[in-house]
């Protein structure tokens, strides 16, 4: 896009701005076009559909927990349509319908017999309450194991259905005791939610801070590391390094900077990094493998992980780290944990999402024009068996644990969300 | 005559001075004044080298013919000076000047370097009474038979082969545009084959989009990937794989344009068949290299810590299949 044009176009900027004059509904439309577009991509959607859905719980008319969840998750599933190449943004629709739920069932707790809530203290996230909902429907409670799904999918099954058919029904099964819940409480709830979706709001503006945290442990002095596309998460993680260690950058990018407007990418922060003593090298390359006998790490941030571990990466990450496991190098892999998906991708997903290939070829050259069918992968599925360390705002982790984060984020209910996106 | 090498060497300081230290023990091409040139250097070898050094001429067996043919040049206007012979004098004092500017222009190619040391064996082999004219005779048809022998009937003979290795309703998988490479679709296509050809293209160099337009013009259906991305599913699509070299060394690693060992590590990994397309000549006996960072070039248009490239990287034997 030229940089003219981005003055005049749509932002989320300007979005999140104009909530206040605007109708809900209209700017879950305006939202809803600047994902199409993917005006609005990576790191801002997880932003943005927390903003939008704090509009949803704090506008929308609703008088008890189901309304409230059947209009977040018609909300939610609109906004993830919008954009299927980016699965945070049902990751934050699930985080926010778990959120409701615990509060809900909070409420209830209170009002009737506290003998009731049998609390399942586990290892909670900070963020969550450490209440979960009190086994009224089913007498006991499926253990929170890595493959929930399964167990999740034939809890919520009425949910899904119900949800699917018709967003604006009244009754959604699966929370059948809440849904009595007291319209008084409702307000408590709406600024209780709301609460709760700040502090989501908080976790997603502080994660790549946190991972940057840990940025000393990983890096060594004398190292080479080979950070591909640095992603906002990654700049902040080497600068962080770079006040404590001196090490060099191979910083790679895969062409599509060449016909960009200034020669030199990265230029602010190589600036940076060079200022506090590190060697930084702009790799201008499209295979790595060159360079790989050379590095000792490779770094890139994730657009989203998978329940397996797989990752859904720029395109030109999967060079990276294929060339790595070729060298046997280290790859690290930066990502908060509001990027898991408490699923895996399916089929379709996990091809490859397909870009703009202007910048490679000028529809000036008639020929090139006639002659080529284009194909400019954008992202890509990345298996897991080319991650070592997955980074995020709560350590370092392995493979193994991802499934105990993901099933402490999330609740088994809506874990289903993504097929319901899938049906629509 | 020593001074102009002297400004050859400054130039050769300033522009190295920018390359980042890990790297700065890889040979670069660069431009050298034909003012600054040897005086003994021929016009036509001056000429060539310029081509070398800005990239005109560019892939090894170009090089190979071009340094040749102006090789042949030189020969041609050579005269033996009084009291000398043509097997004493030649070498030392004509051909030698000539090597080293083509080398400072750009690091020789293998190619170049084989064929150098066939010529001068040649010219070792006459007598010393051998009549001047005669032996120039000799070597001029040497060089004759050399282009015609590894270049030329070489070329017919790798695409006639690989043609073969394409069938009916396959999609080829490429990376950049390669000589052997082009050929080899031609051909396959002059014998009737119906396939498609993938090119997947380095978008720091753009080769894949000439080759593109060549086998379109030729009738052949082309799909085509600016860079790596998208690589695995690219190359899952394809029935097989045919690459072009600049190099084989004695380990069997091939030296490729960078990018190539990527494309062939995941053809291997996903059990396609890779097929590398390198002349004889291109082979090197006695250099051995397990990673890019032995022997390699740098991009002279891209030397500076802003914007660094390596011209080729290294595809272990493991990774071709044939």
């Amino acid at each position: 896009m030229a940089p003219s044009q981005a003055a005049y176009a749509p932002s989320l900027e300007k979005l999140l701005k104009s909530l206040k004059s605007k109708s809900l509904e209209a700017s879950i439309e305006d939202l809803i076009f600047l994902l199409k577009r993917r005006q609005v991509s990576g790191d801002e959607c997880a932003n943005a559909t927390a903003h939008m859905l704090l509009q949803v719980v704090a506008r929308s008319k609703w008088h008890d927990v189901d309304q409230l969840l059947s209009r977040i998750q018609s909300t939610g599933s609109r906004l993830a349509q919008a954009a299927p190449h980016e699965p945070v943004i049902g990751n934050i629709v699930r985080r926010v319908l778990g959120l409701i739920r615990d509060e809900a069932s909070e409420d209830r707790n209170a009002d009737e017999f506290m003998s009731e809530s049998v609390s399942d203290l586990q290892s909670l996230p900070p963020s969550a309450p450490s209440h979960t909902r009190p086994t009224g429907a089913t007498p006991v409670r499926p253990a929170l194991v890595p493959t929930a799904t399964s167990l999740a999918v034939s809890k919520s099954m009425f949910n899904l259905l119900s949800a699917a058919e018709t967003a604006d029904s009244p009754m959604t099964g699966a929370s059948t005791p809440i849904s009595q819940a007291q319209p008084t409480s409702a307000h408590a709830l709406r600024s209780e939610v709301i609460d709760g979706i700040e502090e989501i709001m908080d976790e997603i503006s502080q994660a790549d801070d946190q991972i940057a945290g840990f940025a000393d442990i990983q890096v060594h002095p004398g190292d080479f590391i080979l950070a591909m596309l640095p992603s906002p998460a990654v700049e902040r993680f080497l600068l962080k390094a770079a006040a404590k260690r001196r090490f060099t950058a191979l910083l790679a990018s895969n062409g599509s900077y060449i016909s960009a407007v200034g020669e030199a990418p990265y230029a602010a922060l190589r600036k940076k990094l060079n200022a506090a003593g590190v060697n930084t090298v702009n790799l201008a390359s499209n295979g790595l493998l060159a360079y790989m006998p050379r590095a000792n790490k490779v770094i890139f941030g994730a657009k989203a992980v998978y329940q397996s571990g797989g990752l859904l990466v720029d395109s030109a990450c999967c060079i990276a780290a294929r060339a790595a496991q070729e060298y046997s190098k280290p790859v690290i892999v930066l990502s908060g944990v509001y990027k898991f998906c408490p699923f895996d991708p399916s089929e379709e997903v996990s091809k490859v999402d397909l870009g703009n290939p202007m910048t490679y070829v000028s529809y000036g050259d008639g020929p090139a024009v006639d002659a080529l069918e284009v194909e400019n992968a954008v992202a890509e599925y990345l298996p897991p068996e080319l991650v070592d360390v997955y980074l995020t705002n709560l350590g370092p982790q392995t493979r193994d644990h991802l499934g105990s984060i993901i099933s402490d984020h999330y609740k088994p209910e809506d874990m289903g969300l993504s097929l319901l996106i899938n049906e629509a | 005559g020593r001074r102009p090498s002297v400004v050859a060497a400054t130039i050769l300081k300033e522009t190295r001075s920018s390359i980042p230290e890990c790297f700065r023990h890889v040979p670069m091409a660069k431009r050298v004044p034909t003012s600054a040139a040897h005086k003994d250097v021929h016009p036509a070898v001056l000429a060539v080298g310029q081509q070398m050094a800005t990239f005109a001429i560019k892939d090894s067996i170009a090089r190979l013919e071009a340094t040749l043919l102006a090789f042949r040049r030189v020969i041609e206007s050579y005269e033996t000076p009084k009291g000398n012979s043509l097997s004493r004098h030649f070498v030392p004092h004509v051909l030698n000047p000539q090597i080293e500017y083509l080398t400072e222009c750009r690091p020789m190619c293998f190619a170049m370097g084989n064929a150098i040391r066939l010529l001068k064996t040649q010219v070792n082999k006459f007598d010393i009474d051998t009549p001047e004219d005669e032996a120039k005779e000799g070597l001029l048809e040497t060089i004759d038979l050399f282009i015609r022998e590894r270049i030329s009937l070489a070329e017919f003979v790798i695409a006639r082969n690989a043609a073969r290795l394409i069938n009916d309703g396959d999609v080829v998988l490429t990376y950049g545009r390669h000589r052997l490479v082009e050929k080899t679709f031609l051909r396959a296509k002059e014998n009737g084959k119906t396939f498609g050809v993938s090119i997947i293209d380095d978008p720091y160099d753009n080769g894949g989009q000439a080759l593109a337009k060549t086998l379109h013009a030729a009738g052949i259906r082309v799909f085509y990937s600016p860079n790596l991305g998208g690589l695995r599913a690219n190359v899952e699509r394809a029935s097989n794989v045919l690459l072009g070299a600049e190099a084989i060394f004695a380990n069997g690693s091939l030296q490729a344009p960078a990018g190539t060992a990527d494309v062939a590590m995941v053809a291997t990994n996903v059990n396609k068949k890779v097929v590398a397309l390198c002349e004889t000549i291109n082979f090197d006996r006695e250099r051995v290299a397990v990673d890019s960072l032995t022997y390699n070039e740098i991009d002279p248009g891209r030397n500076t810590a802003e914007s660094f490239r390596l011209m080729f990287d290294n595809t272990r034997d493991r990774y071709i299949s044939g």
